[in-house]
């Protein structure tokens, strides 16, 4: 019941809908007493020789009302309940989806996309049955069952009423074990399909091996055993889900025999009517559906409490990164500083970054080089506010990055990650992510200028090719060009390519570099790179290790230098005679 | 290789289903035997109400009770009622265990088919497709079965039984009820034909959404560093909203032809006998007993119609499902016949290896080897060297018969590699891959692999042999240890060091390495080392290495570039003549010291 408490909110929100759909569901319980009663009126008439065409007719009219009252009455309190229930899932749903939106990144590593996607769909799911099935069933059996029971006892006889139930709780009872037992084994036929099939995941991915050794045979069958014992275990649950009907057989045509046998008495005695009987048998098949609701409801709460409170709990997790009260509402401009002691990802022991002091002035290209690991993205993400540094740890304009509305800051910055990303759209609504509005002169100079226009060009729908499962498989060199071109349509003050180039060749890369260089003239830009050829023409190059920088400086600098950087140089050079095949 | 999204046409369904139903035909005795139980059952459970109305008409209405002649009509009440609900349960069960049996053989069918199928097939499938045809798919047709498929046999013979009896006790009236029939199939048809286009849409908006979530989340970072979290918002909105028309529609349509419908019909019905019998009665007498026993008729008459179309939906949906295993049935099916159709030959003891002008390409057009010519020595080994994409692998993949080369011939042991059993082949050639890969299950089990001959002993001997014992006795359960999950639990090396015992366990002739090096920890580089030349003796040997440190002591060096040999010879010739192996040496060599 605690689960229907705190959704009250909801109740409270649509508490007309279901006002009005649980009266409905009311009138049509009361309403579907009438056919049986009919049925007695109509066969002690007969019975008595007293019927005649204008009672038939009046029964019969009045029936048939009753049952398009009933049609209809059905049909509404369907929408206003089941109609509710969907309204729930679609703003659980849309709450959900923009508490998404508000997330850090902190939040999505430690979540796993395929567990947010199980709240945001079954979880849903589950809650919606709760508000939809979940009221249909306590209210109907409450309702529905109730009412026969008074209908066979005050409308024809208490004392019959009383010996013909008498089985009715061993119904329930019996139907509960049996839940209980079911839940039991179809818990473990669940868990043999579940190793059935990482079995087949398994036998997939290793194919390779089984191959090599011939082992094919002798594979299936052990997949041939693993799908036996899953369908043991099926039936297993099958004995038990084929108990149920008998059950029901077996305790209803108990009632009815206690029914007929001790209502014949009372018809022979004259307390109740051959048409009443009649009647009773009707009704008690009527009972039927409200004990099996009851079983049912308890089911549907139970799962949809468990779901509300996963949805609860993910809806209360808050973000680490927030706008200060009073903050500076200009699009930030001017020299970078950064100066950040150390840096902790959140609960983590080990430093990601310590002693970091280093500016950049507007206008400069900054190359930053190092092994994986060694912290060039993570300095990245700092500034770009993805995550969270010490205060005042990044000034732009001399103003702490903190300090700027988080939305009009990140105007300032066009990032290419190193993942990229395309979504499932066109290729120019792709490029025109950042402003749908832009020209379709905008996005194709953004895709010149990120050298991939003649590749757009060259797909038989252009720049409406669409991206994704459906669409055209863009190569690895095009997504990072496409990404590129999303993030030069802005024309950001600070541009972010953070190892953006690895799959261009080094050709097309020398056009891009010539194009930011020519167009980006005052702005500045940051390059993450392996490839050393990509930095010689920087300002400033950061070779990063062990989380800091190591060596700062022009190419021709760090050359003479002979460091790390000029090892690192020196080793690519050797790389690429090879790669040529020694010519 | 998997696309077949499509509409299913008509012909696609019947022929599916057809399918479907053979799977099930295989049962013969147990379908007939619930068919059975089922037409028992059925009649059992429609004699009581005519016990019912015998005893109104002969005992009730003339107030008479003997009370012999109701003790048996009470036991013959009881004994029907005993009697249908064991003959339910027995049929309800084996119609269930029938759908799981053939389901289970769809199963290993399909899973028999794939796992026939060619490296090629493999190589251009993702697995994760494949693994979801031969389990969620599969269960979704086990639905079919259970659900739908025995919904409509067991809910179509009680109907036949309910109009048997409905004829028994009036035979006007009963055809009078037929004329309800084609009323509930008009309904049927167009439940059906609504169903079908609203549950379609339905789905397909659903669809829509999840994959909208999914993107969202993938894509969270880019959207939020591009400001577009409200245009986002709003779409998925449009989204959401589109969804929760829909639902709402099907959710009408179920209202609307479904449960009230039908409850509708059902109520019709019942004026419909009441009035007959009342008219019958004004011109003369009824028995009240028959209008009990057709009301109760009716009654149990439209809880199977219910039921029949409460599934037809879920029918829609797992038909679908059904054509997409049987489709990858059948394209794997071919696949392996196409394989199987050319291995008679014979086998050799040798393990010479000889490649005489041979030219491969995946797609037919681009050839990745070209013109390879190399023997290799019983005893030798040979090691393959080149950058990614010169054709390393290929060598492999052709040697093992994974792939079949377009021009020249293979000899494996001096006879045509196309000729060779496939099992004396397996036996011929073991293969220790980059990634080592472990299988559920123990180390034992992971060294025997299935060669149930294997005695303890001869295992234990394989891993000493590698210098695998040492580690796998220092584990609580030593060879009983348990692999965690692809044996997450072991390092790299213990696991490379396993799956170098399954290789001596099964002492093929010919050895092939792909890269069984290469992701090697520093520490674990010496055991490896010392393993690796105990495997490589008496064995004819092929390595492929990255790291060409460990292949100084092979017999022939060979370096390919863009698919050609660009050098051969020793390690020491190699480096002597200061070609492309010097440079490759170099390069790895100062690696190491930088950084």
């Amino acid at each position: 019941m605690r689960a229907f408490w705190d959704l009250r909110w909801f109740f409270w929100q649509e508490r007309f809908k279901y006002s009005f759909g649980i009266l409905l569901l009311i009138i049509v319980a009361l309403l579907s007493l009438l056919p049986p009663y009919v049925v007695g009126v109509v066969v002690d008439a007969i019975e008595q020789n007293r019927l005649t065409t204008g009672m038939l007719a009046g029964w019969m009219g009045a029936m048939i009302a009753a049952g398009i009252c009933m049609y209809v009455l059905r049909y509404i309190w369907r929408i206003m309940i089941f109609g509710s229930s969907l309204h729930l899932g679609r703003t659980l749903r849309y709450n959900l989806y923009q508490h998404f939106t508000r997330m850090s990144s902190d939040f999505f590593g430690r979540k796993r996309t395929g567990d947010l996607m199980a709240h945001a769909t079954n979880d849903i799911t589950a809650v919606q049955m709760m508000a939809g099935q979940g009221v249909l069933t306590i209210v109907d059996s409450l309702v529905m069952g109730g009412f026969v029971v008074l209908a066979m006892a005050v409308g024809i006889s208490w004392q019959l009423t009383l010996i013909t139930l008498l089985p009715m709780p061993l119904m329930a009872l019996l139907t509960s074990w049996y839940g209980h037992l079911l839940h039991q084994r179809f818990g473990a036929a669940q868990q043999s399909f579940s190793q059935l099939n990482n079995r087949t995941q398994e036998s997939i991915s290793g194919v390779k091996v089984t191959k090599t050794f011939g082992y094919e045979q002798e594979d299936i069958e052990a997949f041939d055993a693993q799908s036996r014992d899953v369908v043991n275990k099926n039936e297993r649950v099958a004995r038990i889900d084929a108990l149920f009907d008998p059950t029901i057989t077996l305790i209803i045509g108990v009632c009815y025999l206690l029914a007929i046998g001790f209502g014949a008495g009372y018809v022979n005695d004259g307390s109740i009517t051959i048409g009443q009987l009649t009647t009773f048998s009707v009704y008690l098949g009527m009972l039927i559906w409200p004990m099996l609701a009851f079983g049912w409801f308890f089911n549907i709460i139970e799962r949809g409490h468990a779901s509300y409170d996963r949805i609860r709990d993910l809806m209360a997790e808050r973000t680490d990164i927030t706008d200060q009260k009073a903050g500076v509402e200009d699009v930030p401009a001017g020299a970078v500083q950064i100066d950040i002691d150390e840096f902790y990802y959140p609960r983590s022991e080990t430093k990601a970054l310590h002693d970091i002091h280093a500016s950049v002035q507007p206008g400069q290209t900054i190359g930053i080089v190092g092994r994986t690991g060694s912290g060039k993205t993570t300095l990245l993400r700092l500034l770009l506010r993805e995550l969270k540094s010490g205060d005042g740890a990044i000034t732009i304009g001399g103003t702490p990055a903190e300090a700027y509305y988080l939305d009009t800051y990140r105007l300032a910055f066009g990032n290419v990650p190193q993942e990229h990303f395309l979504f499932s759209m066109t290729l120019a609504d792709n490029i025109a992510f950042s402003n749908p509005e832009a020209t379709q002169q905008d996005i194709q100079r953004a895709a010149g200028l990120a050298a991939i226009h003649d590749d757009i060009v060259a797909l038989p729908y252009g720049y409406a090719t669409a991206v994704g499962e459906r669409g055209v498989t863009l190569s690895g060199g095009q997504k990072q060009r496409i990404s590129i071109a999303r993030a030069l349509l802005q024309n950001p003050e600070i541009l972010i390519l953070d190892d953006a180039l690895s799959a261009v060749d080094a050709n097309t890369e020398q056009q891009i570099l010539e194009a930011l260089k020519r167009e980006r003239r005052g702005k500045t830009t940051f390059i993450v790179t392996h490839r050393m050829s990509t930095v010689k023409e920087a300002d400033a190059v950061w070779v990063m290790a062990h989380g800091t920088i190591v060596e700062n400086g022009s190419h021709r600098a760090l050359m003479e230098a002979k460091g790390i950087y000029a090892e690192m140089v020196k080793r690519e050079e050797l790389k690429a005679q090879v790669e040529r095949g020694n010519r | 290789m998997l696309h077949e999204d499509k509409v299913l046409t008509k012909q696609e369904q019947r022929a599916i289903v057809k399918r479907l139903l053979k799977y099930a035909g295989v049962h013969k005795r147990l379908l007939a035997f619930a068919c059975t139980f089922l037409v028992i059952g059925v009649g059992a459970e429609l004699l009581s109400p005519y016990l019912v109305k015998i005893f109104i008409d002969s005992y009730v209405t003339p107030g008479v009770f003997p009370a012999d002649e109701l003790t048996w009509l009470a036991a013959i009440f009881a004994a029907a009622t005993v009697l249908s609900a064991v003959m339910v349960y027995f049929h309800t069960y084996w119609f269930q265990r029938i759908a799981l049996k053939s389901i289970q053989q769809i199963r290993v069918d399909v899973f028999s088919s794939v796992e026939g199928a060619s490296m090629r097939f493999y190589d251009q499938t993702p697995s994760g497709a494949l693994v979801s045809r031969i389990t969620n798919d599969t269960e979704r047709i086990r639905e079919l079965y259970m659900e739908v498929l025995s919904t409509f046999i067991q809910n179509g013979v009680f109907l036949v039984g309910v109009l048997i009896a409905m004829f028994f006790l009036d035979v006007r009236l009963a055809a009078a009820a037929i004329l309800i029939m084609p009323l509930l199939l008009m309904l049927m048809m167009l439940y059906r034909r609504y169903s079908a286009r609203y549950y379609g849409e339905m789905s397909g908006k659903l669809s829509r959404l999840n994959t909208k979530i999914n993107e969202s989340l993938q894509g969270m970072s880019v959207i939020q560093l591009f400001r577009q979290e409200s245009r986002m918002k709003q779409e998925f909105s449009g989204i959401n909203d589109a969804h929760y028309e829909a639902g709402l529609k099907s959710m009408k349509i179920d209202g609307l032809l479904l449960r009230p419908a039908i409850d509708l019909v059902s109520v019709l019905a019942l004026v419909g006998v009441l009035s007959y019998f009342g008219i019958l009665s004004m011109e003369g007498a009824v028995q009240v007993g028959v209008i009990y026993a057709f009301v109760n008729y009716f009654e149990r008459f439209f809880e199977p119609v219910n039921e029949i179309m409460q599934q037809m939906s879920l029918y829609q949906q797992s038909i679908v499902s059904a054509g997409r295993v049987f489709h990858l049935m059948d394209v794997t099916g071919q696949e392996s016949a196409v394989v199987r159709g050319r291995q008679t030959g014979q086998a050799s003891e040798s393990g010479e290896i000889e490649f005489d002008h041979v030219t491969f390409s995946y797609d037919g057009e681009h050839p990745v080897l070209r013109d390879i010519n190399l023997s290799v020595k019983e005893g030798e080994t040979i090691a393959i060297v080149g950058h990614t994409g010169s054709g390393k692998s290929s060598i492999i993949n052709l040697l093992l018969r994974f792939y079949e080369h377009d021009a020249g011939t293979i000899f494996l042991g001096g006879k045509d590699l196309q000729r060779w059993p496939e099992e004396a082949l397996r036996r011929h050639v073991g293969l220790v891959l980059q990634d080592p890969f472990l299988f559920t299950g123990t180390v034992r089990e992971n060294i025997a692999m299935h060669n149930h001959g294997l005695s303890d002993e001869e295992v234990r001997q394989a891993a000493a042999f590698v210098g695998a014992d040492q580690f796998i006795e220092a584990l609580p359960d030593q060879y009983d240890e348990q692999v965690g999950e692809r044996g997450s639990s072991f390092s790299n090396g213990e696991k490379q060091l396993i799956t170098f015992a399954r290789t001596v366990a099964h002492d093929p002739k010919v050895l092939v390495l792909d890269e069984a090096t290469a992701n090697i920890d520093s520490e674990s580089e010496a055991v490896i080392q010392q393993a690796l030349a105990n495997l490589v003796e008496n064995r004819t040997t092929i390595m492929i290495a990255h790291r060409l440190s460990t292949i100084r002591h092979a017999d022939q060096i060979i370096v390919l570039h863009q698919g050609e040999i660009a050098e051969r010879g020793t390690h020491r010739e190699l480096l002597a003549s200061g070609g492309l192996y010097e440079k490759m040496y170099r390069l790895q060599h100062e690696n190491e010291e930088v950084l």
